[in-house]
């Protein structure tokens, strides 16, 4: 069997915080890079690198643009926008567009004995991988497609603000509006008949998740990340069909993640969510699942108000199950058909069990360049009347074989 | 009682009379399907050997991306990297895959003896980003290609061998495959036989062990990866070759969905207007055409070469059928006065010769599918040498020549046995009383001499018509061709007439010698077949003697060259250097550090690229005109009118031509053209036009330091070195070559020796057809005689019972056969004259742009005719004895 880049990346071990989705790919991230945590206490801050790359510090403070760019110094970065959309002709879509950062495996220009420096322009100091996915409602047609690319001439992620592209796919940040929200322009398709162009409007203030700007994902102090958000940026753009271009617009929620570490012991796939509710509010929750079917003591689940205000819940607090399933019939997996998450309200209080349930059972991820499936897609989310209430987007890992295994 | 209907009496025919005969002389019919099946082999297998030299030029790069929807190639040198972030810039919103390329060439190292030139495999390295490749995959092929590990990340495909299938762990590949420059995938074949996962290689002149990262997986959809190709990393190939920044080409690949062609042709539009003739926009196929386009001269003159042999072979063909209808003249007298119509009559005998084109197309296709295995090594070779790396190394049957060959040979048979059956045709009743009585000699036909003359002189008109001149440059004497056939033709049907003449001069001869006297009685008024059995002798005589004596004349004008251009000491390229494709360079570094050696009096540094001009492709030298001037003594064609061209400080913009670029270009000493560089057009004037048999695409030479400034390339192809003690050359060979293994250092004998030798070995295929003919030409006179005998044979019954000794009438028809090879023999070398002055000035300076000094190889020429003098005296001997035999009124 041949493994690839992802899977080889993988088998040095796996991060994946909360972003697992942020992928299998992300788990890159290099068991080499393992060290013995020193403690567990959640604020311990951990040693300034682990190898050569940077570790999530506590208190740090974010610039920008600066920030919102890329971070050589970690090893592993995404930026991560998922969103639903409306056309003119009223049809509902759902659209995933990820860019990944990971660095290389030695320091950039290091040439072999004897031989010319290798040029720049074919770079192995990085690779950036990326994913657009999009789901036509109306149809159920769901299309998705990969690239994998080096640092270079055809992918590059600029450092001093919000630039990134890969092939002809790209996030870029055109600066504040006239009304200071902060401004992106997302390009992307898939294959040659679907393209688009959309301008993404921050709503509500970035959010940086987790405890003191680090955001844990598992007990080896190391697995952590730096977790900023734009939970709700509105959209609109232009959507190409072939022929035929089409008016869009929608919500989408944005996630930009930096670290350089990994899955922790017995932690075997993640489950990950994000709801924009309609009456302005939003949350984001994810399990860490282990090897014994618990939940991870690292799981989190978080609201953001109306003005912003983001409160943090422990795993104790909130319940995420499955009801039914779907089964690939590509990979195989066995997903929830349904997923229900009963959450306490942003007091602490209890409060009601969210119905997450899929547009289109078949938002799979066939992971053919990573050679590890997922099921990323989009959910309308109901109260227990069966109001719809919100909007989501659901990312579900280790359901495709054991991924642990595959690592 | 059963109605005889027109078919079963042309059934009858076919088993009564032809068959059974084919039959009752198995053996002349099975030389007959013999001869024919010679010319058709001839024909085939140079057909099939040009067909897989051809087809084994690949663009390489089709066997990871299939085949690209177009490619960006620089008109001269390399494409700068820095292209691709115009390109991703400029097509920001294009849904496509730009693949950059690097190519290179190599070779495993030799054993540090000077060796043979091209005799060792070159391989084709081809540059990809590894990385990227996967998205091609998908954007294409999505079931095409295997994950990406299998570039990247994962452990090589199984093979045979276990040296190369047992790879690292593969957590550890990654790293290794894109940091280490040194791996790379090689075709399944190349990692079956090797005996370590490693790989050493002569890359650009430094000797490179390279690990083996994997096998080129193969995909349904792609092209299978040939014998000749390794696979690197591009940037790895760009460090391994000191190339870092440069590409060989951009191909691009649009993602599969509707309107893809539609699509393709507005990128190219786009292309077409963005680049603004900065570049070139070409394709796979037009890379493919290019190659055909450059060798099709090549290829027409061995396949005129393979016709002239089946041309012959058709002779033989008719004389045989001819033949045939004398010895069974008897029997259509009687089919025809038992009521058998005379167009009935010719159907049977044009079935008869279908069936004999047939059946000798058939074995012709056997023999010439064996033949191509052989002819393919030596077309492979010239190729090689002389166009582009091939590795070809077998030929298949194609369909499509098989067919054609096989129809060529019945059209041809039909043709051959069209006269004959009208013979045959036109036999009257009569003739069964008349039966036995030979056919009497007659004097020629009155529109044999006007005919010929008339052929002559149309040859000669002919010949002073220009050549075709195709698409890409290349040229084809279509007319000296024409020409050539007329000449054959004309001097064919003069020399028949000649015995009479010859005879009556030397009728004294015979003296009292009754079997000379005989002998020689059946010149002096020779029949129809013997003019035309002198007239295959006269065409392939002409034809042997004349590629003989362009051969010869090649031969000496090339060592003259060879004399007077390689007049330095030591000659130092890349010993990956094996071919006119070959990539292989020296480094700046190491040429600089030979340069400055002690014992070094004066150095040639000489650069080369391919350069497209707007009449097809050339090479472009960097050189030291200065050098050239003072250490070879240059063939002018046109010589220098002032001093310019050999200083450096003055010669910016001046260039020196091959007559072959002349003749090409059409360009002259004063005329001007415009170099497309890198650095923008540069205009640049002729100022000399010399002799050069190097190539026949043409070469251009400009000083080496305006071609290093323009194309920002330092690579050398070669050095040229002259002593201070030229003495002490081979000894300064063994030291540099010890001190840089990946280099070939050449003393000046030695490519002196090894220059003729690869010259050889292009016209090595010639001798085969030459013997052919001169084979198939005598075993025509051959079946003239028995003929003649056949018809004689009540004669030859008179002669015994006159007393004639079997060996009597031997010797008679020895000397019959000796004095119709002996005007055949004159004729086709007085032809020969002609063809070869036609072959050496028209066909060559038209087709190649070649002059060449004219120096017929009278000793062998003379041998020649001593051969076939020989050969017919032998022949006429043993069909005398035969004829001896024969009763009087035997029933065939």
């Amino acid at each position: 069997m041949s493994l690839s880049l992802l899977s080889w990346c993988l088998s040095r071990g796996s991060q994946c915080g909360r972003r697992g989705s942020a992928l299998l790919w992300v788990c890159i991230i290099l068991s080499g890079l393992a060290f013995p945590a020193k403690g567990t206490g959640a604020t311990e801050a951990p040693p300034l690198a682990a190898r050569r790359f940077a570790l999530p510090q506590p208190g740090r403070v974010f610039t920008f643009p600066a920030d919102h760019g890329s971070h050589p110094e970690f090893k592993i970065e995404w930026w991560y926008i998922t969103g639903h959309l409306v056309s003119a002709e009223g049809q509902r879509h759902g659209f995933q567009a990820t860019f990944f950062r990971r660095a290389g495996v030695t320091q950039p220009g290091n040439p072999a004995a004897g031989l010319e420096r290798p040029s720049s322009l074919f770079g192995t100091d990085e690779f950036f991988l990326a994913h657009m996915a999009w789901l036509d409602v109306g149809t159920g047609t769901f299309r998705h497609e990969e690239r994998l690319n080096r640092h270079g001439w055809d992918a590059r992620a600029d450092t001093r603000k919000l630039e990134v592209r890969n092939g002809n796919w790209s996030l870029k940040d055109l600066g504040p509006d006239a009304e200071g929200k902060t401004t992106l322009e997302l390009r992307g398709g898939i294959q040659a008949d679907l393209r688009w162009r959309m301008t993404l409007k921050a709503q509500k203030p970035l959010v940086v998740f987790g405890t003191n700007g680090v955001s844990r994902k598992a007990q080896e102090p190391s697995a952590a990340s730096h977790y900023l958000t734009f939970s709700r940026l509105s959209v609109s753009g232009d959507l190409q069909r072939g022929s035929k271009t089409e008016r869009v617009e929608g919500e989408a929620w944005m996630d930009h993640e930096l670290s350089s570490s990994q899955l922790g012991q017995g932690q075997v796939g993640w489950d990950w969510a994000c709801i924009q509710f309609f009456d302005g509010r939003e949350l984001m929750a994810y399990r860490m699942r282990r090897d014994d079917g618990t939940t991870d003591a690292f799981s989190t689940l978080a609201w953001i108000g109306k003005d912003g205000r983001v409160t943090q819940w422990g795993p104790d607090r909130f319940r995420w199950t499955g009801e039914g399933q779907w089964k690939s019939p590509r990979s195989g997996g066995a997903y929830p058909a349904t997923v229900l998450l009963s959450v306490p309200e942003p007091d602490g209080s209890p409060g009601p069990t969210l119905r997450l349930e899929p547009l289109c059972a078949d938002q799979e991820l066939s992971g053919g360049l990573g050679g590890v499936p997922y099921w990323e897609g989009a959910c309308r989310v109901r109260d227990a009347q069966g109001n719809e209430i919100g909007r989501a987007f659901v990312e579900m890992t280790g359901y495709a074989g054991n991924l642990r295994r595959a690592l | 009682m059963t109605e005889a209907t027109p078919q079963l009496i042309q059934r009858l025919l076919w088993s009564r009379v032809s068959w059974r005969h084919a039959r009752g002389a198995p053996w002349t019919t099975a030389l007959l399907v013999l001869t024919l099946a010679l010319g058709v082999a001839v024909y085939l297998s140079i057909r099939l050997a040009n067909r897989a030299a051809i087809a084994s030029f690949q663009n390489f790069t089709d066997v990871v991306t299939a085949e690209s929807d177009g490619i960006l190639l620089a008109p001269a040198g390399s494409l700068p990297e820095s292209l691709l972030l115009e390109l991703r810039e400029r097509f920001a919103d294009t849904a496509v895959h730009w693949v950059p390329v690097i190519e290179s060439t190599a070779v495993e190292p030799g054993d540090g003896s000077q060796g043979m030139i091209g005799s060792r495999t070159t391989y084709t390295l081809l540059g990809v980003d590894w990385v990227a490749l996967p998205n091609l995959a998908r954007a294409r092929h999505p079931e095409a290609l295997p994950p990406t590990g299998a570039w990247t990340g994962g452990p090589p495909p199984a093979v045979s061998n276990p040296a190369v299938s047992n790879p690292a762990p593969h957590d550890a590949e990654l790293g290794l495959r894109l940091e280490d420059p040194r791996r790379v995938f090689v075709p399944a074949s190349v990692a079956a036989r090797l005996k370590s996962p490693t790989l050493r290689l002569v890359i650009q002149e430094q000797l490179v062990e390279l690990t083996i990262a994997g096998v080129i997986p193969e995909a349904p959809s792609q092209p299978k990866a040939p014998d000749n190709l390794l696979l690197f990393d591009l940037p790895a190939l760009q460090a391994l070759t000191g190339r870092t920044g440069q590409l060989d080409r951009i191909e691009f690949v649009l993602p599969e969905g509707p309107d893809r062609s539609a699509r393709a042709a507005a990128l190219r539009q786009d292309l077409g207007a963005w680049m603004n003739g900065r570049f070139l926009l070409s394709s796979s196929s037009d890379r493919r055409d290019n190659a055909a386009t450059m060798t099709r001269a090549f290829r027409l003159n061995l396949t005129i070469l393979s016709l002239l042999a089946l041309l012959v072979g058709l002779m033989l063909v008719f004389q045989a059928l001819d033949g045939a209808v004398v010895r069974r003249r008897e029997e259509i007298a009687i089919l025809r006065s038992l009521g058998v119509e005379p167009e009935r009559i010719r159907r049977a005998w044009l079935l008869e010769a279908a069936a004999l084109g047939l059946a000798g197309g058939l074995l012709g296709l056997l023999l010439g599918w064996l033949g191509a295995q052989g002819a393919v090594r030596g077309v492979g070779q010239t190729v090689n040498s002389l166009y582009y790396a091939t590795a070809v190394r077998s030929a298949s049957l194609d369909p499509v020549e098989s067919a054609s060959a096989l129809a060529l040979a019945i059209v041809a048979s039909l043709l051959a046995g069209g006269w004959p059956a009208r013979q045959a045709a036109n036999t009257p009743p009569a003739q069964l009383i008349g039966r036995g009585r030979a056919q009497a000699g007659a004097p020629a036909p009155r529109w044999v001499l006007p005919a010929s003359l008339i052929l002559l002189v149309l040859g000669g008109a002919l010949a002073t018509l220009p050549a075709l001149r195709l698409p890409g440059g290349s040229r084809i004497s279509l007319a000296a061709y024409g020409s050539a056939l007329s000449w054959l033709l004309g001097a064919g049907l003069l020399a028949g007439l000649l015995p009479p003449l010859l005879i009556r001069r030397c009728a004294s001869w015979g003296g009292f010698s009754a079997p000379a006297r005989l002998g020689l009685s059946h010149l002096r008024q020779p029949t129809g077949r013997h003019r035309l059995a002198i007239a295959g002798l006269v065409c392939a005589v002409a034809m042997t003697a004349g590629m003989a004596i362009l051969v010869g004349s090649f031969d000496t004008t090339l060592r003259g060259w060879i004399e007077r251009t390689f007049m330095a000491d030591l000659y130092v390229s890349s010993e990956g250097a094996q071919s006119a494709s070959t990539q292989n360079r020296i480094r700046p570094e190491t040429w600089k550090a030979l340069v400055a050696e002690p014992e070094v009096l004066a150095a040639n540094v000489v650069q080369a690229l391919e350069l497209q001009l707007p009449g097809g492709s050339t090479l472009l030298f960097g050189g030291h005109p200065a050098f050239m001037r003072d250490q070879a003594r240059i063939a002018w064609r046109e010589a220098p009118a002032d001093d310019a061209i050999w200083d450096a400080r003055r010669n910016r913009g001046l260039a020196l031509a091959s007559e072959s670029f002349s003749h090409r270009f059409r360009l002259h000493r004063g005329d001007t053209l415009t170099l497309p560089t890198p650095a923008g057009p540069r205009p640049i004037t002729l100022v000399g036009i010399f002799s050069d048999y190097g190539n026949e695409r043409g070469s251009l030479v400009i000083q080496r330091e305006h071609f290093a400034e323009w194309f920002g390339d330092e690579l050398a192809t070669s050095l040229i070195v002259k002593l201070h003690d030229s003495d002490q050359a081979e000894a300064i060979r063994a030291r540099w070559k010890a001190a840089h293994p990946g280099l070939a250092v050449y003393t000046q004998p030695h490519l002196r020796g090894e220059a003729l030798r690869i010259f050889r070995q292009t016209f090595a295929i010639t001798d085969a057809l030459e013997l052919i003919g001169i084979a198939v030409s005598v075993l025509g006179l051959g079946f003239t005689l028995a003929s003649l005998l056949w018809e004689r044979r009540n004669d030859l019954t008179t002669l015994r019972a006159l007393g004639f000794r079997h060996s009597e009438i031997a010797w008679a028809t020895t000397l019959e056969s000796v004095l119709t090879a002996l005007v055949g023999i004159g004729g086709g070398l007085v032809a020969s004259l002609a063809l070869g002055w036609l072959l050496i000035h028209r066909v060559n300076v038209q087709t190649f742009g070649w002059t060449l000094e004219t120096d017929p190889p009278w000793g062998w020429m003379a041998g020649l005719s001593l051969a076939v003098v020989t050969m017919a005296a032998l022949t006429g001997w043993s069909i005398g004895r035969w004829g001896a035999a024969l009763p009087a009124e035997r029933e065939e």
